[in-house]
């Protein structure tokens, strides 16, 4: 599959959090854009200490290994408004440069909202506009590279998510595919993509019960490779670090509407669990096990993770598949022999 | 010491007028159900009935009915263990025996009003949206990058500087969208006079407990107890738009002067001033009471007429942008820092307490900056861990003991000392 990261990313480089970060504006400013990940296998009670032990985990992880400069130099860091733990975690940001002196890199807040409505298009537009003006002295001419170059980035994950419904990846793969296309430059990564195409188009397909996987999001692959290791196969997930990640292009419309182009991609990115409706929620879960040709629904759930269990009744009914809830979960971990014993009840019931 | 007869009077009045709503409903009036936190002055403009969401909560809560309403939840496959003070009036919407239930049952609203803050909040509501002739109406809740720090003093005239012009727009947008459903879904008219004059009679209403707050804030002994302060301020603000909310503020103004006026103290041994910060512990009111008996040490403080005070007043010519100024950063008040823990600050010292209990539940907002402003200023704090209607986690026995020992150890040596 692709290799690993074996050299640190050249330039400036810009961390954030979260999927709603319309990335095209930090590439086209000259960062190599890198999205933050936790680890559920390091302690994370720093980072708990700020921001309250009711949060998802992921975001404790993440301000731990900020506060310890796990990530190597950032130059800037900016979060979005993709999950309540984000934005939470914006505001401990803002307030540790406030009243302490913490080494941390400028912090700024993106608040995309996702309301089907144009009065969010309109604010949407004007936060993509104050993000751009924080960045300072981004070109038209940047910014339209860069979103021909992120389109394209998101065309060739999606090709490779498409061939989930013939099995040629596991779900891990999948997870490796999308944290690589959301760390590494634009340029290094699409040709890396291009190769691996042609390599999945020749492999046979991969063993496991096919399963859509909905739920929390995950930053790590540990839950993902004991489920699959257990015997299932994640063809479809509905995750920010998955196949949501790349639904949705911004395009090239007149140089003029640039900025309108990316407030429409970002408001209406998919159905994340955390800001999407359950009525949308549970038609994309559908549709998603359909074309995956999935023959299971799994709901995974860290806790602290409050969205998405109030999804899942509305989500089995549409699914038309056995459907398995497991929620209040550790933060990385799973028991994925239960999951599939409930998978099989289910299957019986 | 004996209860304030505006606490007396405002829960009469609640339950007078939740009996008439209830006739109304039943008559085929349209119900809104309205999140606390999410503009209300609209409804009461168009005379649309509403019930606040979080004042259910409470009545369930206080009847020591949540249990059941949340078992209702589960049952449907709806988690019980998230954001329970929001989704406890949805257990009302499935219950199958309201004869039973607290003050006659909640009846089933029409519209329900909620801002999509939160992970899970806006899928409750979404679950309501669900239910056969109800349609919910969601409102962005926007987030600002930057905020002024000292918004107190900023929010009655120059709102526009302090919320910022992008979510004023928004959320004016929004209501402006919410006017036009309400008018094709109810087919009652909204006037623009009616509507500046419900927005006249809410800041006539907050700047009255503005007074109210300063005169308590100043008052040595204090002349009130929170348990009492709550309803009073609190059930005239889920009127608030009305004369009769209106006059009640005042009367509570004029009652808490006359107290003082004649040097009358809820404790008359107050050895230590305490704060409040979080919402009321609405399964165990005693306990505010036990503190006193025991210690002297009162509760001077709490949110609820300190955000009547400082968070509602909104002067313009515009009203419903004035309006949108109110809500756009309700929550961002009491729970966003650096706006709520340089308050907490401000109203600590104005009211020279001596320490701080500071209930941090599991969705605890903003906790660590609260805590360290307040520390930071001197102010002793103890965080203490329980949640506000799931009393689960919360046994008397566990909150004596943790306050109790606080005080011992903290809070009165330092008084003596000082
Ligand atoms: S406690 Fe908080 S959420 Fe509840 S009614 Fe008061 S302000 Fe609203």
């Amino acid at each position: 599959m692709l290799p690993g990261p074996v050299h640190p990313v050249p330039g400036p480089v810009a961390g954030y959090v979260g999927a709603d970060v319309p990335v095209e504006l930090l590439t086209a400013a000259g960062y190599t854009p890198v999205r933050l990940a936790g680890s559920p296998s390091e302690d994370a009670s720093p980072g708990r200490a700020y921001l309250g032990g009711g949060l998802d985990p992921v975001a404790c992880s993440i301000l731990t290994r900020l506060l310890a400069g796990t990530y190597g130099p950032l130059d800037v860091l900016v979060v979005s408004r993709d999950c309540e733990a984000s934005l939470r975690l914006f505001y401990v940001l803002r307030e540790l440069h406030r009243v302490t002196d913490v080494a941390l890199p400028p912090v700024h807040l993106v608040d995309v909202l996702h309301l089907p409505h144009r009065t969010t298009t309109r604010y949407v537009l004007a936060k993509v506009r104050e993000f751009r003006s924080w960045l300072g002295g981004v070109d038209d001419a940047a910014l339209a590279d860069a979103v021909v170059a992120h389109d394209r980035l998101r065309a060739r994950v999606r090709e490779i998510g498409a061939l989930r419904a013939q099995r040629r990846l596991t779900g891990t793969e999948m997870l490796d595919v999308v944290r690589t296309a959301c760390t590494r430059p634009v340029a290094e990564v699409l040709p890396l993509l291009d190769t691996l195409l042609t390599e999945l188009a020749e492999r046979p397909a991969r063993p496991g019960h096919p399963i859509h996987l909905t739920g929390s999001s995950h930053d790590d692959p540990a839950v993902y490779a004991a489920l699959e290791d257990a015997g299932l196969l994640v063809v479809g997930e509905d995750h920010d670090r998955g196949d949501l990640w790349a639904l949705g292009d911004v395009g090239l419309p007149d140089p003029g509407r640039l900025e309108l182009a990316l407030a429409e991609r970002y408001q209406s990115a998919g159905p994340a669990a955390p800001r999407a409706s359950i009525r949308d929620r549970a038609a994309h879960t559908a549709a998603a096990v359909r074309d995956r040709g999935a023959e299971g629904l799994l709901s995974y759930v860290r806790r602290f993770d409050d969205g998405p269990p109030w999804d899942f009744p509305a989500q089995r009914a549409a699914a038309g598949v056995p459907a398995v809830l497991v929620d209040r979960q550790d933060y990385g971990g799973v028991d994925a022999a239960r999951v599939v014993r409930e998978l099989h009840l289910a299957v019986a019931a | 010491m004996t209860r304030l007869p505006s606490a007396t009077a405002a829960t009469a009045h609640q339950r007078r007028w939740f009996a008439e709503l209830q006739a109304q409903v039943a008559a085929g009036a349209p119900l809104a159900l309205v999140n606390a936190d999410a503009p209300q002055e609209i409804f009461r403009a168009m005379g649309i009935p509403y019930v606040v969401n979080q004042w259910w909560a409470s009545i369930v809560a206080a009847k020591r009915r949540t249990q059941d309403h949340l078992a209702r939840l589960r049952e449907r496959g709806y988690p019980d263990y998230t954001e329970q003070y929001s989704s406890t009036a949805l257990g009302s919407a499935f219950d199958t025996d309201p004869g039973t239930a607290p003050w006659g049952g909640l009846p089933q609203p029409s519209i329900v009003l909620a801002e999509t803050t939160g992970d899970a909040s806006r899928k409750i509501f979404d679950v309501w949206g669900e239910q056969p002739g109800v349609e919910f109406y969601p409102l962005e809740s926007a987030a600002a990058a930057t905020v002024p720090e000292r918004w107190w003093e900023l929010m009655p005239h120059r709102w526009e500087e302090a919320v910022g012009t992008d979510r004023l727009d928004l959320m004016t947008g929004e209501l402006e969208g919410l006017i036009r459903f309400l008018e094709q879904r109810t087919g009652r008219r909204f006037s623009e006079q009616r509507f500046a004059e419900v927005m006249a009679l809410v800041n006539e209403q907050e700047e009255r407990n503005r007074r109210t707050r300063d005169l308590i804030a100043a008052a040595r002994p204090c002349p009130v107890a929170v348990t009492d302060s709550i309803p009073a301020v609190m059930v005239p603000q889920w009127h608030r738009g009305t004369g009769w909310g209106r006059d009640a503020a005042r009367n509570l103004h004029d009652e808490v002067a006359e107290r003082i006026a004649a040097g009358s103290a809820v404790c008359p041994g107050e050895r230590a001033r305490l704060m409040w910060v979080g919402r009321g512990l609405w399964f165990d009111l005693d306990f505010y009471q036990r503190f006193q008996d025991r210690y002297g040490a009162v509760f001077v403080w709490s949110m609820y007429l300190a955000i009547a005070a400082d968070g509602y007043v909104r002067h313009g010519d515009d009203p419903l942008r004035a309006l949108a100024a109110r809500f756009a950063a309700f929550s961002d008040q009491l729970y966003t820092p650096p706006w709520s823990a340089e308050w907490y600050v401000k109203e600590a010292r104005s009211h020279g307490v001596d320490g701080v209990v500071h209930l941090v539940s599991d969705d605890a907002r903003g906790s660590w900056a609260t805590t360290r402003a307040l520390r930071a200023a001197g102010i002793p704090v103890l965080e203490l861990h329980a949640d506000n209607v799931d009393a689960r986690r919360s046994d008397p026995a566990y909150l004596d003991g943790t306050v109790g020992g606080w005080l011992e150890a903290e809070v009165l040596p330092a008084r003596a000392d000082a």
